[in-house]
């Protein structure tokens, strides 16, 4: 058993090395050795370099707490935004808003997102509370088959209004459009996990149910509601400026909590490292594989994800340390 | 009192299933039975056409042909041959006035088995979006696959009128569009003549896409005679994905810009806002004002004898200009 502070500690270290790397990758030439003296070195660094590997940093860490908020306030290691529909409907609204006000900020497309985001989660909760809460395995299945649902209503959409071309854009993230200018909206997403942090062990007791936390004085309803307000807008504001990038909120929380046991407030800087880190690895393998063309980093994570997942599946339960 | 709630929710999922199974079986059956039936036979006078699928012989100049394909459907018009059924909810501006007199057929994906049954086309003409379906429709009727090459799409844009004008015995119609075409492609190709590299763009969403010469948009290159600002880029059917600093790093004379985001919105529009920033704006081509903006029909109906027209004035205008 690591202690979280080991594992903080590694992070720590690794994401200023990741940061360093990313910045120094990309399309066009940048020495850091000309920062100073060249000012269109300069300008590429700030206009597009320093935003695309803050953006992925954001992303990264707040959807990685995103995905351990769901699994704590719902008991159930296998939930991220995209297995309680969070991701699809957030694409909805996206697509309904853009279908009616095509000139729409991205303001008003990520409220709108995270509205249908937040309605699209309370839906499933419905569906959860009637699911039996000891078969750990049929909750995350059914949260595919309803995100399934709903994606394929937004494909149904999408073919009748010949829009078919831009879902594809929402439903494979990468970073490629990111410049200075075109992602602040994430740092609403730091803003989000910041809230999280402070509200923590509230969020914890909520976890443990309805009964307990009232005993304990927390009101359960309030906390539910802020922890799927969170999870909405920060998979929304992901999805409007990036796209969808799947099982990164399943993976970095379950890795974290193998290693350090479950606590949310102790665990929470490392999970939003350590998602930061895993996202940044990711995008770098993707824009040194085919230079100076990118594979979509949701690509590389679904891949990686995908192995880490089916580990994290096949490998014997450990007894969780509290 | 979970299981209680549970159950119905399962038998219904259960159900649900089995009937969507259920529906395509019986699809499968009622085509399978239709072969017999109706049969595929071609009799009466026929003419042999150069098809994706090799040289077939089909019914000289048939009165009920249904078209799933843009292009073929832009030829059709331009040689004024009635068409009895096609896809209609397709959006090509110049294609409307035509779709509004046809059958709806279904979509360019999923052909409506039941209403081609009841139309008895006697030519069923298909082409790439079409072409999975190629034997569940050639068992209803003589089909076509007019799918091109996707190499030469001006080469096989004319090839492909030829042979419409000789199916329907329209051959003089034909030869004139024809040579229309030929006449501005090779202005065309005079004016952009020593001009500068070109690079070709899509748009979709904010996000880009680089097309190279072996892309289904590669005549601007290969045709068209504008040298490839970059000439690695792999072909692709949705294009490489590019960032802002591939663009300001290739530095082409010349950006030629499919707007992908144009179904919801003014056509063009959309992809300027998203490129009109700090890396582009670098490159020589925002700087001349060399973007051209092309017809969403050069992906919707490639090679159809207006998309041809379209384009290649547009172009044209923009390296006279």
């Amino acid at each position: 058993m690591f202690r979280s502070s080991q594992i903080n500690a590694i992070n720590i270290l690794l994401l200023p090395l990741l940061l360093i790397i990313s910045i120094s990758i990309g399309a066009a030439a940048f020495h850091w050795s000309d920062v100073f003296s060249n000012s269109d070195t300069r300008s590429l660094l700030i206009y597009s370099r320093l935003p695309r590997s803050l953006a992925i940093i954001l992303t990264g860490a707040t959807l990685a707490v995103a995905g351990m908020v769901l699994q704590i306030v719902l008991r159930n290691r296998f939930l991220e935004p995209n297995m309680v529909g969070a991701t699809q409907s957030a694409a909805l609204g996206i697509l309904l808003v853009s279908i009616w006000f095509p000139q729409a900020t991205q303001l008003a497309k990520m409220s709108c997102a995270s509205i249908v985001a937040l309605l699209g989660m309370t839906l499933f909760l419905f569906l959860f509370r009637r699911l039996p809460p000891h078969r750990q395995m049929m909750i995350p299945l059914i949260g595919i088959i309803y995100g399934s649902i709903i994606e394929a209503l937004v494909n149904f959409i999408g073919v009748e209004t010949n829009t078919l071309q831009l879902l594809a854009v929402w439903f494979a993230g990468d970073f490629s459009a990111v410049l200075a200018g075109r992602y602040e909206l994430l740092w609403l997403t730091g803003l989000m996990a910041l809230v999280i942090y402070f509200l923590a062990d509230r969020l914890t007791i909520a976890g443990l149910g309805q009964n307990i936390s009232t005993s304990l004085g927390i009101n359960y309803a309030q906390m539910m509601w802020i922890s799927l307000i969170t999870v909405a807008m920060i998979t929304a504001i992901v999805v409007v400026t990036v796209g969808q990038i799947p099982f990164i909120g399943l993976v970095v929380p379950n890795i974290v909590s193998r290693l350090a046991g479950d606590r949310l407030r102790q665990n929470l800087p490392s999970v939003a490292l350590m998602g930061a880190n895993a996202l940044l690895v990711c995008d770098i393998i993707g824009r040194i594989i085919d230079p100076p063309y990118e594979i979509p980093v949701s690509l590389i994570f679904g891949i990686v994800g995908t192995m880490i997942f089916l580990y994290l599946l096949f490998r014997k339960p450990t007894v969780h340390a509290t | 009192m979970f299981k209680s709630c549970w159950k119905p929710l399962a038998l219904s999922i259960l159900a649900l299933s089995l009937l969507s199974a259920c529906g395509e079986k019986n699809t499968q059956n009622s085509s399978a039975s239709n072969t017999t039936a109706s049969g595929a036979a071609v009799s009466g006078p026929t003419v042999s056409v150069n098809t994706a699928r090799g040289e077939m012989n089909v019914p000289e100049n048939p009165s009920k042909v249904v078209v799933f394909d843009m292009a073929t459907l832009d030829d059709l018009q331009a040689l004024k041959v009635p068409v009895t059924g096609a896809p209609k909810k397709v959006l090509v501006p110049y294609l409307q006035q035509t779709l509004e007199t046809v059958n709806n057929t279904g979509t360019l994906f999923e052909p409506d088995m039941e209403a081609l049954n009841a139309l008895k086309p006697q030519l069923i003409i298909i082409a790439g979006r079409t072409a999975p379906k190629y034997d569940e429709l050639a068992a209803l009727a003589p089909t076509m696959d007019m799918t091109d090459s996707g190499q030469d799409l001006i080469g096989d844009g004319m090839k492909m009128l030829d042979t419409y004008g000789k199916l329907f015995k329209k051959e003089a119609e034909a030869k004139k569009l024809h040579d229309d075409i030929q006449n501005l492609l090779a202005e065309t190709q005079q004016v952009a003549k020593g001009k500068g590299t070109g690079l070709i763009l899509m748009v979709n969403a904010g996000k880009l896409s680089a097309f190279g010469p072996s892309s289904r948009f590669g005549w601007i290159h290969t045709q068209v005679g504008v040298p490839a600002a970059d000439t690695n880029i792999p072909a692709s059917p949705h294009g490489q994905s590019v960032s802002f600093e591939y663009v300001q790093k290739t530095n082409p004379d010349w950006i030629f810009v499919i707007d992908r985001t144009a179904a919801i919105g003014e056509e063009g529009k959309t992809a300027q806002a998203v490129l009109n920033n700090d890396l582009v704006r670098q490159s020589k081509a925002w700087k001349e004002n060399h973007i051209v903006y092309l017809s969403s029909a050069s992906y919707l109906a490639a090679g159809g004898v207006q998309q041809m027209k379209t384009d290649l004035t547009n172009i044209k205008a923009a390296f006279t200009h």
